[in-house]
This record gives structure tokens, C-alpha cells and sequence, in this order.
């Protein structure tokens, strides 16, 4: 394959700490605290970094509304192109949105076939992790979730993720591909202070590019009120249920004292209570003791 | 930990917004504090991070810093702190300040 | 090219830029934090009208939680409290007196004003020193990369902690002694149990300022109402906080355990804990304004107004912040920064601080902090109390039994009035 020409980082843009009311349900969001997720921020900076060794442009993708742009702005301080698929929609709407359209509006965004695709594994708030896969269907390219590193390998990347038990699995990604990233302690580089005087009044470009509604129709949203319970009352005097409750007065089997004997006794004995209990059997009591 | 106001500690600092940053921005020398007589910044610092240890030293943890300034005003000990500003856009965030 | 930086998105720093900006200069704002506001922490009432000039109507969209129109001003003692209580309707219409609102917000908004008028601001940037040549300062230090900038004039409006105002040798490097602690509880209630808990309706909010209720260390409380949440709190001297070994919530949960505040706050929710601290030395303390290329402003010059029952200081900051921006292109093409001063003293922004000089030392000292309100809820108690059969006794018994009992000696209590009449001429 060439040289990797285009890398397109799909960033979601959402505020980090909603407030939800208790009582209400009601949910308030704070264009404030909007900002990349860590594995976002992630995202991007691998995409620098590979775009940088490449020789290739980085294009970040945010779909969301105007509270999007201060981010997007920072990045653009960074040297990444940077675009908005402008959304409508209310906050819940928008988490109930039909990802496999927003992947196929946000492909269509790029204006040109990225070789490579980076994104977060999930996001803060919908957390499906879909958008990868449905990204990857789009393009017609792989794709390889959960990753914790990425580097590259002439125009290929050798890619890390995280398996359980603490094992990690290397593998060679063939371009094009989508690559979903874990924030695994990458972190966003900072923009030297001349790029952010410059991009501070930076307009940051909006795609038109239809995003349809959601797939689901949201009704209304409420705080979860989970039903009564039928709970009889107590019996007994509380005295009474305190007995039970403690088990002060019932009768225990005593503690057995062994000992003190050496280690085959010790072993011995230990055998004979796993037996005794129903964790070992006769046949095998008998081998361990021969 | 249960204060008798009826909230822990730690759901009192659940409520505040940390950007937490990758370099410490205080550092507490224990060595110093070790010979350190009032140990102030015990009770003083709002967010309740100097855990004074066994060998009178103090365990230090940034992460949930108010940026107050407290501390090094009450810390008699030259040397004992090392005080600055986390990195721009991380530590604390109010909404409600 | 930048004519001015202004460091410190706060009250005085927007103020300052927003200023400068509408006089043509080229304005660069810094601020450490994400958005600004969001480092800030305060009581709750902002004192507007200081804006009358600059932004006409300010009140139309300032973000306002409530506005303030009933002042109490309350004694405490365990189990009894004293009460003085204001009301004015003129305070709940324009041009009105004071609002509660959010840092997070009302910096925001004024930054944002700044920006309209041309102010360039970047937030997420700690300015981590000064360019100084000779003895002039040149520009700032950033902690971004390339992060060196320079102007003919620095404007350090970077708060308490000015280490803008250290490093130019204006402040010391520590002053526990005129610092106070605050800390702010903000609880949800719903706006209706609010209303009706604190008397009011629509966007009428209450400001309540507490004496007696900080353990005896040198201080107050505060509660404020917001739209759906109350701000509760107590400002304490650091050096006498420390001295004590009493943690600051505990203060504040002793505060909101008292029979006569305990009822407002029943059944709150903790939306956020807050800290932060304020300079209260006042005008005996003042350091020096200004040095060659840099003008200091708000609370980073120590312009705050903290003594027990006033806390102000965001007024005072957008003053002295206007001020500077005021005179920032005079001073810049004559590199003199007498001007500054000179109009600070001409404003409110001095004169206030001026006339209240003793002010700090009064509400602060031993026998206000610790034992007043004793005697004052003695007095009060002993007046009100009906003793029949027996006789009611004197005001002058009273005050001499009060007196007594609070280890208070009327000579004291004489010359503790002169100084106050003095003070609060
Ligand atoms: C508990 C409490 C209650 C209070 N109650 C009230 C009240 O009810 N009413 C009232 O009027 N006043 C009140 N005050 C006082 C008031 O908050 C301050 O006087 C006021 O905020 C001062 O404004 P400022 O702009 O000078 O400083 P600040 O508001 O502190 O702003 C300084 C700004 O500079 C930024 N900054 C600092 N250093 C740097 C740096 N190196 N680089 C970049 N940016 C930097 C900070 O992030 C901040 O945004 C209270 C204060 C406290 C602590
Ligand atoms: S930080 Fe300062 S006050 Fe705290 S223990 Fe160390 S020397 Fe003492
Ligand atoms: S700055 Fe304040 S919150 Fe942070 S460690 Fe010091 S005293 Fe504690």
C-alpha cells in the first residue's frame, strides 16, 4: 500500500460530568464541561503522532452542536484539520441516535477515503462502542477495538490490546482500518502558546452533511423509580430478633484445637476436615495419605 | 470515614470536578516534615490530603487539590512544600463556586 | 503585537480587558483554568452596580440566581441566635443591590464581554512568571511550549495567590496572618421549599451573614440562596484555623447543626464542596500597586472587603480591574503607573477600603469573636425573658450581668464602642 495520505479521528465532544436531577430525571447539561473523553483525547494524539510520521494530514470529526468548537478549536491549535457534523436534537435524543447513520454522516464528512480511522473505544455517555464497527462496514475496511498502543511499522501499525488476566495480544493492522483506543495513560498534547493566540478566533468548519434523527423515539425520560415492595413486619420482641440476628444464645460447635503436631499430622488433619465436609473424596483422602 | 454531618469525606470530595494532571503540582518533603512540630497542614488543608505517617512523616496525594493555598501558608517549614499551579486546563473545576 | 496581558480571567482580570479592549488596545487574557470561573470559588453575592457605566443594563443578563432583597445579619451562640433583618423591595428591581450567582457563571459572562469587545482569552494557560528587563516587567511566562509574551503592560489580576505580585517582590511569599479561609457547602433544595423556608418569591433571594459560630477562631458564616440550592459556609483566619487543629467542614457542620439554621437546610443534598481563600488585611495592608510595566488588581492587590459581616471583594475587583484598563493605553505610552493608584483613590474602590481600615481588626478581635455574641444573646435573652412573679430587672442589671458572665469588662465594652464608632463612622 502507499504512503497513508488522510487520518480521520472521530472524536465525541460531550460534556463529562451531566447533572441528572434525583427527583425529576431532568438532565443538564453544561457547555462548559463539554470536552473529549480521555480515550478521545487519546485517539487524537495517536492520530497526530501517525499522521506526523506519515507525512499524512489528520482530519478530527466531532459531531455535536456549537459547544463542540472550543475543543475542536484546541485541537485545530495542534495542527489537525478539524470539523463539526452539526447535530440537532436534545441531549437524549441524541443518545438514542441511530449510530450506523451517524457513521454513514460522518464518513461521508471526511470528504475523502481515509487510510486510517481512530476513535474511541467508547464513549462516556452512549458507551455502545458501535460506532467503530459500523464505521469499518461504511469504508469496507478492518477494524480493532480496545486498543492500548498503536505504532507504526512502515505503513502498517503493529497495535496492542489488553486481554484478561492481565495479558496483552500484539497484532499487525493492515491498512486501511478503524482502530478504536483505549486512553491506556496517552494523554493530549498541549498547543504551544503561539498556536492557541492564533486559534483562539479559528471558525471551525461545519460539515453539511444530514444527520438523520434518532432510530428510537424517545417518549419522555424519567428518574428510575423502582416499584414498592411488600415487606411484612418484623415478629418477636426486638430482644428477640437481636438473638437471632447475633445468634448470641444458640449453641456453636466449638472451635477444634489441633495440635500442636508436626506437618504430616498437620496435613493430616487438614484432609480429614475437607473429607469430613464433602470437598474431598474417600478414594482420594486414601491416595494422599499413602 | 463518616463525619457527623451524616457524609463521608469522600462523597463530599465525589462532588467536586478533578482534571487530575500527570505531574504533581505539590510536593511535600517528609523529611522535612518529620522534624515539623505543628504538622498544620493536617487539619488545615479543606480537601484533607496530608496523612501524617508512623514514622511522623506525611503521605501526600495531589489528585484531589482545591489550589486553595492553605497548606503553604500554614507550613512553617522551609523546604517542606513545593508549591505550584497544575498544568493549564487540569485540577479543579467548580460549577458552583 | 499584544499591548496588554492581563492574567486571570476573574473579576478584575475581564474587567481590566474588557476595558482596555474598547479603548482600542490589542488584549491578550489569561486563565488557568478550563473556562473562567471555574477555579473561583466565593460566597455568593455579587454588588453590581459598579457595572452602571461600563455595561448599561448589566442586569438584564447578568447570570442571576436570585436577587438579594432581605439582609439578616445573625448572632449565634449555642442554642440561641440573635437576628437583625432587612428588607427592601427597591432591591428587587433595577438597578438593583446585590445577586447571588455562580463564579463558574458570572466570570464566564464577564470574560465573555471582554471578548465581545475584542479581548483575545485563552483559558488552560498558567502565566508561571514574569519577562522582567531592568527593572521593568515585559511580559509573562506561560507553561505552554513557546509560552513567552510580551507587552508594555502586565495586568496581574491572578487572585489571592498572586505569585504575579510575589515574584515582582509586591506581596510576601506568606502572610497567614491576613488571610482567611473559606469553605461553601452548595445544597440542593427545590425552589418552592426555598421560597418558603427563607420567605421570599419569584427572584427574591436572602444574604445572611453569621457571627459567633466559628468555634471562637477569628471569622463568620454565610448562608445565601440560589435558584434551587442554598450556599452555606464559614471564612476563618488560616493562622487561627491552624492553630486550632479544627477542620473547616466540621465548622460548617456545626454551622448547619445550629437550631437556627438547621431548619433551612433540612433534607439538602450536596451538590459541591468548595475552597478557597481571601485576603483580608485591608488598607493598612495594602502592598504597593503597581511596579514599572505591571499593575496589580482585585484580591491579587488585597482590594477585599472580609471582616465577619461584609464579604466583598468581586466589587472591588472589577473597580480596581476598570481602573486599570481605564488608564492602561495613558500609562503604556507615558510608562508611568501613578495614574492607577491615583484613580483608585478617587473610586470607591480605596476610599471604601480607607474608611473600613480598622475595620478587619474590630470584627475580628478576641472579645467580638468570642465573647459578644454571648453577651448580646444574655442581654437579649434577659429582656425578653418574663420572669413573673418576679420583677422584669433593668437593662443596666442586665448588661452588667451579661457583661460579667462573659468575662467582659464594662470599660472594654466602652472603648470596643468608641473604636467601633470610629471605625464605621
Ligand atoms: C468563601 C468566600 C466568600 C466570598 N464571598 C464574597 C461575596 O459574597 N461577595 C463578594 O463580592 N466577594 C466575595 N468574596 C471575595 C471575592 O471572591 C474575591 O474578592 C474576588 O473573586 C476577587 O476577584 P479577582 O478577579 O481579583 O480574583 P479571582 O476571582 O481569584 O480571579 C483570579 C483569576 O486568575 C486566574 N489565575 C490565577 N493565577 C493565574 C496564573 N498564574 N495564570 C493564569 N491565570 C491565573 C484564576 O484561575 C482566576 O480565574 C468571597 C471570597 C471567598 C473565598
Ligand atoms: S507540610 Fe509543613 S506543616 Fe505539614 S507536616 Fe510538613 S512541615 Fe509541617
Ligand atoms: S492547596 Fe489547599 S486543598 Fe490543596 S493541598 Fe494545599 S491546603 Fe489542601
Amino acid at each position: 500500500m502507499a504512503e497513508p495520505r488522510l487520518v480521520a479521528v472521530l472524536a465525541r465532544c460531550s460534556d463529562l460530568r451531566v447533572e441528572v436531577d434525583a427527583l425529576t430525571g431532568a438532565v443538564s447539561r453544561d457547555a462548559r464541561t463539554v470536552a473529549f473523553s480521555s480515550s478521545d483525547a487519546a485517539a487524537i494524539e495517536h492520530g497526530l503522532q501517525l499522521a506526523s510520521a506519515w507525512g499524512a494530514r489528520t482530519l478530527v470529526l466531532t459531531a455535536g452542536g456549537p459547544e463542540c468548537d472550543g475543543p475542536l478549536r484546541d485541537v485545530a491549535a495542534l495542527g489537525a484539520e478539524v470539523r463539526r457534523v452539526a447535530t440537532h436534537g436534545s441531549y437524549v435524543e441524541e443518545l438514542a441516535a441511530d449510530e450506523r447513520a451517524l457513521a454513514r454522516a460522518m464518513v461521508s464528512a471526511m470528504g475523502e477515503r481515509p487510510d486510517l480511522v481512530l476513535c474511541a473505544d467508547r464513549s462516556a455517555d452512549r458507551g455502545t462502542g458501535a460506532l467503530p464497527a459500523f464505521v469499518a462496514h461504511e469504508l469496507g475496511v478492518v477494524q480493532a477495538p480496545g486498543l492500548v498502543s498503536l505504532e507504526r511499522d512502515g505503513n502498517e501499525l503493529i497495535a496492542e490490546r489488553r486481554l484478561d488476566f492481565g495479558r496483552r495480544e500484539r497484532m499487525r493492522v493492515p491498512l486501511p482500518a478503524v482502530c478504536s483506543v483505549e486512553a491506556a495513560g496517552t494523554r493530549l498534547r498541549r498547543a504551544s502558546l503561539p498556536a492557541s493566540l492564533a486559534a483562539a478566533r479559528f471558525e471551525v468548519p461545519v460539515a453539511e452533511v444530514a444527520v438523520p434523527g434518532p432510530a428510537v423515539r424517545v417518549l419522555g425520560s424519567r428518574a428510575a423509580r423502582p416499584r414498592p415492595r411488600h415487606l411484612p413486619a418484623p415478629t418477636g420482641s426486638s430482644r428477640e430478633r437481636l438473638l437471632a440476628l447475633t445468634g448470641a444464645l444458640l449453641s456453636h460447635e466449638p472451635p477444634t484445637v489441633i495440635g500442636p503436631v508436626d506437618a504430616s499430622g498437620a496435613a493430616d488433619a487438614l484432609l480429614e476436615f475437607l473429607a469430613r465436609n464433602g470437598y474431598l473424596s474417600e478414594a482420594r483422602t486414601g491416595y494422599a495419605a499413602s | 470515614m463518616t463525619g457527623y454531618d451524616g457524609i463521608s469525606f469522600d462523597d463530599r470530595m465525589e462532588t467536586v470536578e478533578f482534571r487530575v494532571a500527570e505531574r504533581a503540582h505539590i510536593v511535600v518533603d517528609s523529611d522535612v516534615c518529620r522534624s515539623c512540630t505543628t504538622k498544620a497542614c493536617v487539619t488545615a488543608c479543606p480537601a484533607n490530603l496530608f496523612a501524617p505517617t508512623s514514622d511522623g512523616g506525611i503521605l501526600f496525594n495531589y489528585e484531589q487539590c482545591f489550589e486553595c493555598g492553605t497548606c503553604y501558608q500554614v507550613c512553617n517549614a522551609e523546604g517542606a512544600l513545593t508549591w505550584t499551579y497544575p498544568d493549564g486546563g487540569h485540577g479543579v473545576v467548580f460549577r458552583h463556586g | 503585537m499584544t499591548d496588554v496581558i492581563v492574567v486571570g480571567a476573574g473579576p478584575a482580570g475581564s474587567a481590566a480587558a474588557l476595558l482596555a479592549a474598547r479603548d482600542g488596545l490589542d488584549v491578550v487574557l489569561l486563565e488557568r483554568g478550563p473556562f473562567p470561573g471555574s477555579k473561583n470559588a466565593y460566597g455568593g453575592v455579587v454588588y453590581g452596580r459598579v457595572l452602571d457605566e461600563v455595561l448599561p443594563n448589566w442586569w438584564d443578563e447578568v447570570p442571576v440566581q436570585r436577587w438579594v432583597t432581605r439582609r439578616s445579619t445573625m448572632v449565634l451562640t449555642e442554642g440561641r441566635a440573635l437576628t437583625v433583618d432587612f428588607r427592601s423591595t427597591d432591591w428587587g428591581k433595577a438597578p438593583y443591590n446585590g445577586c447571588t450567582t455562580f463564579r463558574a457563571d458570572f466570570d464566564s459572562w464577564l470574560a465573555g464581554k471582554a471578548v465581545e469587545a475584542g479581548a483575545q482569552l485563552v483559558t488552560s494557560t498558567v502565566a508561571t512568571g514574569l519577562v522582567v528587563e531592568g527593572d521593568r516587567v515585559v511580559g509573562v511566562r506561560t507553561d505552554r511550549s513557546d509560552g513567552d509574551l510580551r507587552a508594555p503592560l502586565v495586568i496581574a489580576a491572578d487572585g489571592v495567590k498572586s505569585f504575579l505580585a510575589k515574584e515582582a517582590v509586591l506581596l510576601p511569599r506568606t502572610q497567614a496572618k491576613h488571610l482567611t479561609l473559606g469553605v461553601k457547602e452548595v445544597l440542593s433544595l427545590p425552589r418552592e421549599v426555598i421560597d418558603e423556608r427563607f420567605g421570599v418569591r419569584g427572584n427574591e433571594g436572602v444574604d445572611v451573614e453569621i457571627l459567633g459560630c466559628t468555634r471562637g477562631i477569628p471569622g463568620g458564616g454565610f448562608v445565601y440562596t440560589n435558584r434551587d440550592s442554598i450556599s452555606v459556609g464559614v471564612v476563618v483566619s488560616v493562622e487561627h484555623l491552624a492553630a486550632a487543629k479544627v477542620r473547616a467542614e466540621d465548622l460548617v457542620a456545626d454551622l448547619k447543626a445550629h437550631p437556627a439554621v438547621a431548619p433551612w437546610v433540612e433534607g439538602a443534598d450536596l451538590k459541591e464542596y468548595t475552597a478557597h481563600l481571601i485576603p483580608e488585611g485591608g488598607y493598612d495592608h495594602l502592598p504597593p500597586l503597581s511596579t514599572p510595566g505591571m499593575l496589580v488588581t482585585g484580591d491579587a492587590a488585597g482590594l477585599c472587603l472580609a471582616a465577619g459581616i461584609w464579604l466583598e471583594g468581586v466589587n472591588f475587583a472589577i473597580g480596581s480591574g476598570l481602573e486599570a484598563g481605564r488608564h492602561a493605553r495613558r500609562i503604556i505610552e507615558t510608562r508611568d503607573e501613578k495614574p492607577y493608584r491615583a484613580a483608585l483613590e478617587e473610586t470607591f474602590v480605596l476610599q471604601d477600603h480607607k474608611r473600613l481600615r480598622g475595620a478587619p481588626g474590630v470584627v475580628l478581635s478576641e472579645r467580638v469573636q468570642q465573647q459578644y455574641p454571648g453577651l448580646i444573646a444574655d442581654l437579649v435573652q434577659g429582656l425578653f425573658t418574663v420572669t413573673n412573679p418576679t420583677a422584669k430587672p433593668g437593662v443596666v442589671k442586665l448588661l452588667r450581668a451579661a457583661a460579667k458572665n462573659n468575662g467582659v469588662k464594662l470599660r472594654h465594652l466602652m472603648t470596643d464602642g468608641l473604636r467601633g464608632g470610629k471605625v464605621f463612622r
